[in-house]
């Protein structure tokens, strides 16, 4: 029997935490393991709050044990305190796997934690499975040109999973045997403290890693003002908006917005590539996508070979009918 | 001050996947396919470090040492730093050494920033271009006890600290950190890397680079050779990613357009 610890620092349950339970349970199976849960932050709290998984015992749980850790001092950015108060967790849990979500905090706590724990660690994982008692970790590396698979060679070991490489549970979070912990923190430990949280709203109020449509412009698009069109398809499509690095680092639109290696990783149903050439760091950051629709004027662009649809066309004429085409469409069904 | 900026030499991760291949082991990218250059966040951590010593420039002198664990091939990387002015640079050389996984270059680097004492900030990239592991930086400054953010834009000074524009799910947020830190750095618009001079390349390829091994920064230390092959790489594959396709033709740009929204309707997308 393996335990399985999933670690969810979080302010509420989105996509990517239900994604994390996803891939445990899935470990659990194969594994003849139990999965637990630990909601630590704001996400706890107001569920202590709300008294939720109280009294309640059903008969059939998916998760062995939730554990709940809230502290006023976990409410803001606060990495530090919340390695504290997941190691005061791990004194008396002693999970043979522990995941944590692919979020930026998560991807801060959880190497220190390893640190701490002296466990091994391995960030940005796609694959999970149980082979003769050992888990097997694949992750992409080299850019997602290669993926590896690596072994834990002993217990504990620490993952970070991929957003929209698990499928996501649905239902209860809380549940099973529901655990209030309580915590020490020392505040004037205290080494960073946040100080100001700027939002930056995406441009049609759909964010990235949930859209299940998004078009992404790249250095092809010229300026801000293209994206001003892509926005509009965006909208009419019921989309998001994202864009390459060089359009980022142009300072054109924000960097949330940016797509692949070194920004976010999507997997829409459909991702329309705008004036992007398709350079291997913004590949694999679309590698889940179903449907990927290029338009570019160099046919010999290497987004082609990444496509399923290609257009060979300058997008300051293709994109204003596309709309029009769209919102065609769109009457059509509304009639 | 003093800002150690941590640098890693990777293969080119722009070479395109028809020309990545695998070494005879199957354990990593086959020698000699790409060029070897600067991981891409170490470029954008320079820059910050750079950018952070022009602004102080009427403040405090900031001293920019450009730190990297590797083979002796690496001091290219650290000709590039010096070639974008870094004061100086200084190779780990990995060789005889265990395998480098985090925990054991976090060992390494700590123990040069205790030889370069006093040191006030450590820079390292999110994560590598090559494995993408983003935990040297935490690993640091757990090792340090010293303070630790990521996914780091921009760097202020203020008294007794560091003013950080970090990166977030939703946008970005302002923290304020204990100095010494550690801080991992992102890329945003704030940062792209600038070129360097071509005096500045040719004073570089020239200048001198201290090589320190691991028996004089760590003595045989049994722990560090205990840290490393926590994790094993079974193998690696290459995925198949190649797509065969359709191309979207018309006479007119109408015909494209309309043909494109047909062709995603039967795909049952639209």
């Amino acid at each position: 029997m393996r335990a399985i610890l999933v670690v969810l620092p979080a302010s509420e349950i989105g996509r990517s935490e239900r994604e994390t339970i996803g891939a445990a349970r899935a470990l659990a199976t194969a594994f003849d393991g139990e999965v637990n849960v630990a909601l630590i932050g704001p996400a706890a709290e107001s569920a202590i709050e709300r008294r939720e998984g109280a009294g309640r015992t059903p008969e059939v749980s998916a998760n062995a044990r939730t554990f709940l850790i809230a502290h006023p001092m976990l409410r803001g950015y606060a990495p530090e305190l919340y390695v504290s108060a997941l190691e005061q967790l791990l004194a008396t849990v002693r999970p043979d796997v522990i995941l944590f979500p692919g979020r930026t905090i998560a991807l801060e706590i959880a190497p220190r934690l390893a640190y701490r724990l002296g466990a091994a660690m391995v960030t940005d994982v796609i694959g999970l499975r149980a082979e003769e008692g050992a888990v097997v970790i694949t992750k992409p590396v080299y850019g997602g040109k290669a993926h590896a698979m690596l072994v834990a060679s002993r217990p504990p070991v620490v993952v970070c999973v991929r957003p929209r490489a698990f499928d996501p549970i649905e239902g209860e979070i809380i549940e099973g045997d529901v655990t209030w912990i309580e915590v020490a923190l020392d505040p004037s430990s205290e080494q960073v403290r946040l100080l100001e949280r700027i939002r930056e709203e995406s441009a049609t109020g759909t964010a990235l890693e949930e859209a299940r449509i998004i078009v992404s412009g790249g250095r092809g698009v010229g300026g801000p003002e293209g994206f001003r069109l892509l926005e509009e398809l965006a909208r009419w499509l019921g989309g998001a908006v994202g864009a390459s690095r060089a359009a980022c680092d142009a300072g054109w639109v924000p960097a949330s917005w940016q797509i692949g290696q070194t920004g976010k990783k999507v997997a829409p149903d459909l991702y329309i590539a705008v004036g992007i050439s398709g350079a291997s760091q913004h590949v694999v950051g679309i590698s889940g996508a179903k449907c990927v629709v290029a338009i570019n004027t160099d046919s010999r662009a290497p987004i082609f070979k990444v496509a399923d649809l290609g257009i060979v066309e300058a997008y300051e004429n293709l994109v204003p009918i596309l709309i029009e085409e769209v919102k065609r469409l769109r009457a059509v069904e509304k009639a | 001050m003093r800002v150690i900026v941590c640098v890693t030499q990777i293969v080119d991760p722009e070479i395109p996947p028809s020309e990545f291949r695998l070494n005879a082991e199957r354990t990593a990218a086959a020698e000699g396919i790409g060029q070897l250059v600067m991981s891409i966040f170490d470029e954008n951590a320079v820059e910050v470090a750079l950018q952070l010593r022009e602004r102080m420039l009427e403040r405090e002198p900031v001293e920019i040492i450009a730190l990297t664990v590797g083979p002796p091939s690496a001091a290219d990387v650290l000709r590039k730093a010096l070639s974008l002015r870094a004061d100086r640079a200084i190779l780990i050389s990995s060789e005889g050494g265990p395998v480098l996984d985090g925990v054991v270059v976090a060992s390494l680097l700590k123990a040069a920033v205790a030889r370069l004492h006093p040191v006030d900030l450590v820079l390292c990239g999110r994560e590598t271009g090559d494995w993408h592991g983003g935990q040297v930086g935490p690993f640091l400054a757990e090792a340090l006890g010293w303070a630790c953010v990521t996914f780091v834009s921009r760097i202020e000074v203020i008294e007794g600290g560091f003013l950080m524009r970090r990166q977030s799910d939703e946008g970005w947020e302002i923290v304020w950190a204990r100095r010494p830190a550690v801080a991992t750095i992102t890329n945003d618009e704030t940062n792209v890397p600038r070129l360097p001079k071509v005096r500045d390349t040719m004073l570089a390829a020239r200048a001198p680079i201290p090589v320190w091994t691991i028996p004089e920064l760590v003595g045989e230390a049994a722990e560090l050779w205990g840290t490393s092959g926590r994790l094993q790489v079974r193998e690696l594959a290459i995925p198949s990613t190649s797509k065969a396709c359709e191309w979207i033709e018309g006479e007119t740009v109408q015909e494209k357009a309309a043909r494109l929204v047909q062709a995603l309707r039967e795909r049952r997308i639209l």
